[in-house]
């Protein structure tokens, strides 16, 4: 039998959204809590219940009185503990977050100022994947207390979390990718790990507990990519794309955070005309590469990080009108120079190049990771990787006098073996107190700092080593690094268990705002029905889910490939693009297939009504899937 | 009207009026997707613009010559003079504005 004779559907399956799954977990939890007798001593201990964080549990049981309750994660020395009391209640349900990979996990329980009542319970943990990934961390338990290091992915190691003497306490086990941030309730704000457009671009935001209970999704129309900031009144500003431009990472929209509709569209092209100016990475599609939003509140202001203008460009939050740039000024139009600085100070000023997560600190200074990438606006004197570096760099700005002042810098010193040409991040905690991050590292098997970046590297050489380096520096000197085996895209430093929070709220989470319309491709190109099945050599497959499906496919470069949707009422065409295209930047290669004749293909449901029959034209020859899709 | 690149006449034909050049290759997808999109805006436009396609592979000198780094790659001349340009496929919205740009 011939490929083309195989008469068989595709594959198909339907993913539960993770909110889904969890509230159903959560629900089979909490009924078998309700049915049986759990006291203190003999409590309902369920492993990694939200199915994210497989080094966290939950404890559940009652107590005839209303009792505060304390609980001590012990670590494996005395300074590896983690504490929490939990508010007064009759019944119980205690996120137990900071396990230990691989590991009889001892957990103290007792009633608040009751010490002496303690029971402990054993949770014995699997081995988890990141736990492998720490190479060192250099700090002391003084400084560290008990917060961890945070790091978010950029390839295909998912997000950890690592303690004072280097153990991983949180791993999770799902993509969920850029930037990390804490809100005032201790909640975190993750981007989602469903991918709604190659090749990084996200359905949204979790708000979620380290635990892994997911409280809301907020969907961002077109794909949630890099960063967001949360406004004074709670909503927050997400990065999205210019879809109806052709272009990408360009716009932000302000979303509201109850409903998670967007508000507010800010199109970057409306202050800053594309083309002005070109970093190494520059293309005509990414022309920005927005990584970066900061609000700040003292000037009304949002600053925004434009890798592929080598600028940090700051606009009023009301009018969206230019207040200004830090850039090297050469080589802008003329029009931009008005809002460009001067360097002054003792003569160790830098400008930044392909710079990643600008903020203001409260003092009103400009922070960010200077990836240093190219170090120079004219080709002519770019560097080359194994003489670059990257630096986290604080400048003073004196929007009066137009000035700029280097007031700060760490890794410039360190030469290439800190050098990150992408990701990154930098953090304020006080004046002389910072965090740096380098994320990006990569090392060709001859020990060249690589010029590809490291999802690319990955791929392409199997001796490469990526690394990450995590430093924090007070009044310059070093407190800590950490140096992990991969890629990860920014660190942040909070404590497991927020001392403000919740840590765990019951109940179903929330799917807010929405997806937006998938763009068709408004061109029916002429096929012949074949009357047959796509043939089976190319591994097709649908995942469905509430709100858009994705279409996976193997096809040879070149093929002419478009996906159809038919219903009674109307026809939808998308095309797939069976082209190798290498991006100037790629800041999470989480998504990325390892075969390049690997086609995803995401369609949201948004503006679908009722059934859709899924067909396929390729080269001219038209198929059926025998996959019909719901709306 | 809608032509394929002859070589000669190049220079002479985007020095005047509003000229799309398509850069383009025969082995990519997004140019055949394309090709379609501006056979769609031809008849749409007419005699307004014209369009001419650049074999990627042939024309390495034009495409030195206009610092062309992938395909498909749309530029929009106005007598003579680079307007506009876009990387990769473009539905026919985004095309037209680009074409109205310089009308």
């Amino acid at each position: 039998m011939t490929a083309t004779m195989v008469k068989e559907k595709i594959g198909y399956q339907f993913q539960e959204h993770l909110i889904e799954k969890q509230a159903k977990a959560e629900y089979a939890m909490l009924n078998e809590f309700a049915k049986g007798e759990f006291t203190m001593e003999n409590p309902l201990i369920k492993y990694n219940p939200y199915i994210v964080n497989d080094l966290a549990a939950v404890i559940l049981f009652r107590t005839e009185e209303e009792t505060a309750i304390t609980v001590r994660v012990k670590g494996k020395t005395k300074e590896g503990d983690f504490y929490h009391t939990f508010p007064r209640a009759k019944e119980h349900v205690l996120p137990i977050v900071g396990l230990y990979s691989d590991y009889e996990n001892k957990i103290e329980v007792y009633p608040y100022q009751q010490s002496d009542k303690k029971v402990v319970h054993t949770i014995k943990t699997p081995e988890v994947a990141g736990a492998k990934l720490v190479e060192s961390m250099d700090t002391t338990p003084e400084f560290m207390q008990d917060n961890v290091i945070f790091l978010c992915p950029a390839v295909n190691d998912f997000a950890i979390a690592v303690d004072y003497a280097g153990d991983v306490r949180l791993n999770y086990t799902v993509p969920m990718v850029w930037d990390i941030k804490r809100n005032p309730n201790g909640n975190l704000l993750l981007g989602s790990q469903r991918l709604m457009k190659m090749p990084y671009f996200v359905s949204g935001i979790y708000e979620m507990s380290p635990v892994g209970k997911i409280y809301k999704e907020y969907r961002v129309p077109h794909g949630y990519h890099h960063d967001q900031i949360t406004l004074p009144n709670g909503d927050i500003v997400a990065l999205n794309c210019d879809l109806d431009n052709g272009t990408v990472e360009d716009k932000a929209v302000v979303i509201d955070k109850d409903t998670g509709h967007v508000k507010r569209t800010i199109t970057f092209s409306n202050f800053i005309k594309p083309g002005s100016q070109k970093s190494g990475s520059w293309s005509d599609e990414d022309w920005f590469h927005c990584n970066a939003v900061w609000y700040d509140e003292h000037s009304n202001s949002l600053t925004f990080s434009g890798r592929h203008i080598n600028a940090m460009v700051n606009i009023d939050f009301d009018t969206e009108e230019l207040n200004w740039i830090i850039s090297d000024p050469e080589g802008w139009p003329e029009e931009y120079q008005q809002y460009m600085f001067k360097p002054v100070g003792d003569g160790d000023f830098e400008w930044q190049y392909e710079q990643h997560a600008n903020l203001i600190t409260p003092l009103g200074d400009v922070m960010c990771f200077d990836n240093h990438h190219f170090g120079a606006q004219n080709p002519d004197n770019y560097l080359a990787a194994n003489d670059s570096y990257s630096r986290g760099v604080k400048y003073r700005i004196d929007t009066e006098k137009m000035e700029i002042e280097q007031l700060w810098q760490y890794g410039k010193e360190r030469g290439k073996e800190f050098f990150s040409p992408y990701i990154c991040n930098v953090l304020y905690y006080n004046e002389g107190h910072y965090l740096t991050h380098s994320g990006g590292i990569a090392f060709d098997g001859e020990g060249n700092a690589s010029e590809e970046l490291g999802p690319f590297a990955q791929l392409d050489d199997p001796n490469v080593k990526l690394n990450s380096i995590t430093v924090e520096t007070i009044n310059d000197k070093k407190m800590l690094e950490l140096k992990v085996n991969s890629n990860y895209y920014r660190a942040n430093k909070f404590t497991l268990y927020a001392k403000d929070g919740n840590n765990l709220s019951l109940g179903k989470g929330q799917l807010l705002g929405s997806l937006g319309e998938t763009p068709q491709m408004d061109y029916d190109i002429p096929a012949e029905d074949t009357g047959e099945m796509l043939p089976a050599k190319h591994e097709a497959h649908i995942t469905d889910e509430v709100d858009m499906f994705t279409f996976e496919s193997k096809f040879e470069k070149g093929q002419l490939v478009m996906l159809l949707l038919e219903s009674d009422q109307e026809t939808r065409r998308y095309f797939i693009s069976t082209s190798k295209g290498k991006r100037g930047a790629m800041c999470t290669g989480t998504f990325l297939p390892d075969d390049d004749r690997d086609t995803r293909t995401i369609v949201t449901k948004e503006g679908l009504h009722g059934e859709y029959q899924v067909k396929l034209i390729i080269d001219g020859m038209k198929y059926d899937t025998g996959i019909t899709i719901r709306a | 009207m809608l032509k394929e690149l002859v070589k000669e006449e190049f220079t002479q034909d985007i020095a005047k009026g509003a000229v799309l050049v398509d850069f383009y290759s025969s082995t990519c997808s997004p140019c055949k997707m394309l090709a379609f999109i501006l056979k769609d805006i031809e008849k749409t436009l007419g005699d307004q613009v014209t369009i001419i396609k650049v074999n990627f592979e042939e024309n390495p000198d034009l495409i030195e010559e206009h610092k062309v780094e992938g395909y498909p790659t749309l530029v929009m001349f106005k007598d003579g003079e680079e307007l506009s340009r876009k990387s990769g496929l473009q539905q026919k919205p985004v095309i037209i504005k680009m074409i109205e740009e310089a009308l």
